[in-house]
């Protein structure tokens, strides 16, 4: 069988049938990613040797009967800001920490190696995640991601290889982060799933931390199914990280089937589109009103982006506190990020406090917009995916305008990015589902739904 | 004093105190840049301000007190 683009179910019922072995899975998807990840910028380091160990292992325990779940054998490959031993490098994408390494796996990976998929690769992202306010693609020691779906745009960020290596087919699943848009971006710009979790679903023990309050850490892969057979792996209460929840999580593959959905739209969240996304989301929600109802919805007038934003940089400051102040972010890749941060110093502890404070009004105001719906729906981006050269406007900066991402990630609610059609230049769009907290299953199932009534999903970009 | 003075005159203060911190080693391109930075910071933050809160509207930042096993 061909291994590339198939679903996570296909690989796994090939594995435990033993129509093909783990080893050569993961021989597979080194080798792409070996000789097609430099096109795409999209490869940090190759794991090859724990890959093919793991992967040994995986089919001496499938030969013996001892099936761990449906991601047994099966390749995947990390954001390079997850830690890893072994003198593996963890690099978070910043020329000045090339030669970091930790002592010890992020639990993420120690989760994914207990349900026995196989580590091939840590992926390229921008540096420092994005946090010291980068303009550009270029923005990372590993250049710029680049989408498979032209050489010349962006492959989103900041977990930009992780939205390239799923998109050009060089892993099956790959894990991101977000702390504002970095997991919904690159699932938009490389034609992928993604999905964005309840902040506190997953344990973020082992990875870096940009803004202890906003991350989080979540699969993009190649439908919402995957994504949920992943999120059921690396979910839980961790000891080692104080914010996950006590909640169990399984997922629901069954969840969407033969009901009904109620989504509702934010009123003007097209405003500021490009016109093939506008398009392509009023196409979705005609779709959507065959899985069930849609309804114009709209949320209290509150500085929404100006909230996250303020909680975002004035974490991020304290976070890299030791690169700002001793001037290490001088060996940053992007000329902006050397010198961005300093203005943090101006944000006053009242301010961020005040932002803490209306946090909490605005998590109440849209649950209680989303206590009557399923999800809210909107386009996944604004636009297409940028051209490598030159600024994006982003909400992060004050340049764009993200309701959606600053509630969403403000609030710490899950959410679900799928493609949903083409716009110019023939890249990919998207369409995002955003729901209540722990509603990880409701925005899985209706992303489903919508995957089985279309195809944009199983569309797929030529090696460029 | 109007809105916009009080912004400019912070803007002012609190760019002063930055580049009393970080000058030394920024060009005067990069200066700019922050300049740019706090003043965008000043706008963000005066968004914040002009809501107005009860004293009961806590902020969503939990703290758990400590003690060791034992």
């Amino acid at each position: 069988m061909n291994p590339v683009f198939r679903p996570l179910r296909e690989l796994a019922a090939a594995l435990r049938a033993r129509r093909v072995s783990a080893v050569a899975l993961a021989e597979t998807f080194l080798e792409r990613l070996e000789r097609l990840g430099p096109r795409y910028n999209a490869v940090v380091t190759l794991t090859r040797a724990r890959a093919l160990a793991a992967a040994r292992r995986a089919d001496d325990e499938l030969a013996a009967g001892r099936w761990r779940g449906p991601l047994h054998g099966i390749p995947y490959a990390v954001k390079d800001l997850l830690a890893t031993g072994g003198g593996v490098p963890t690099t978070w994408g910043a020329a000045p920490l090339r030669g970091q390494t930790f002592d010890a796996d992020a639990t993420v990976i120690r989760r994914l190696d207990a349900a026995g998929a196989v580590l091939v690769a840590k992926l390229a992202m921008v540096e420092l995640a994005g946090g010291m306010g980068y303009r550009q693609p270029n923005a990372s020691f590993t250049g710029p991601g680049i989408s498979p779906w032209a050489r010349d745009a962006w492959s989103g960020g900041s977990s930009s290889g992780s939205g390239s290596a799923v998109g050009a087919g060089l892993v099956p699943f790959a894990i991101g982060s977000e702390t504002w848009g970095s997991i919904l971006s690159p699932a938009a710009y490389c034609g992928v799933t993604g999905l964005r979790p309840t902040y506190g679903r997953v344990s973020r023990h082992g990875a870096m931390a940009l803004c202890w309050t906003l991350d989080k850490l979540g699969p993009l892969a190649l439908t919402a199914d995957d994504c949920g057979l992943v999120l059921e792996a690396i979910a839980g209460r961790d000891p080692a990280d104080p914010t996950t929840a006590d909640r169990a999580y399984r997922y629901d593959g069954e969840a969407g089937a033969a009901r009904s959905f109620r989504f509702g739209v934010l009123r003007g969240v097209t405003d500021g589109c490009e016109d093939a996304v506008r398009e392509n989301f009023e196409r979705s929600l005609r779709t959507l009103e065959g899985l069930g109802t849609v309804e114009e919805v709209s949320l209290p007038e509150l500085p929404y982006d100006d909230i996250t934003r303020t909680i975002l940089f004035a974490e991020a400051a304290s976070a890299f506190e030791d690169l700002i102040e001793s001037g290490g972010i001088a060996g940053l890749t992007a000329p902006e990020d050397r010198y961005t941060a300093y203005a943090r110093d101006a944000i006053l502890a009242k301010d961020y406090v005040k932002a803490l404070r209306l946090r909490g009004v605005m998590a109440r105001e849209v649950d209680r917009v989303l206590a009557r719906l399923d999800a809210l729906v909107a386009p996944g981006r604004a636009s297409v995916a940028a051209m490598l050269e030159g600024e994006f406007r982003s909400a992060i900066r004050g340049t764009a305008r993200d309701v959606m991402g600053a509630v969403g990630n403000g609030a710490g609610l899950p959410a679900v990015a799928v493609p949903n059609g083409f716009g110019a230049r023939g890249l990919p769009t998207s369409l995002q589902f955003m729901g209540r907290a722990w509603e990880e299953n409701t925005m899985l199932a209706a992303a489903a739904a919508y995957q089985s009534v279309t195809d944009w999903h199983t569309r797929h970009p030529g090696e460029q | 004093m109007s809105e916009a003075e009080r912004a400019a005159e912070e803007v002012d203060e609190l760019f002063a105190l930055v580049r009393r911190r970080y000058g030394a080693r920024l060009t005067a391109e990069e200066l700019e840049g922050v300049r740019r930075g706090v003043v965008a910071i000043v706008a963000q933050v005066a968004a914040l301000r002009a809501v107005r809160l009860s004293n009961a509207d806590e902020p969503v930042q939990r703290f758990t007190p400590f003690r060791a096993d034992g």
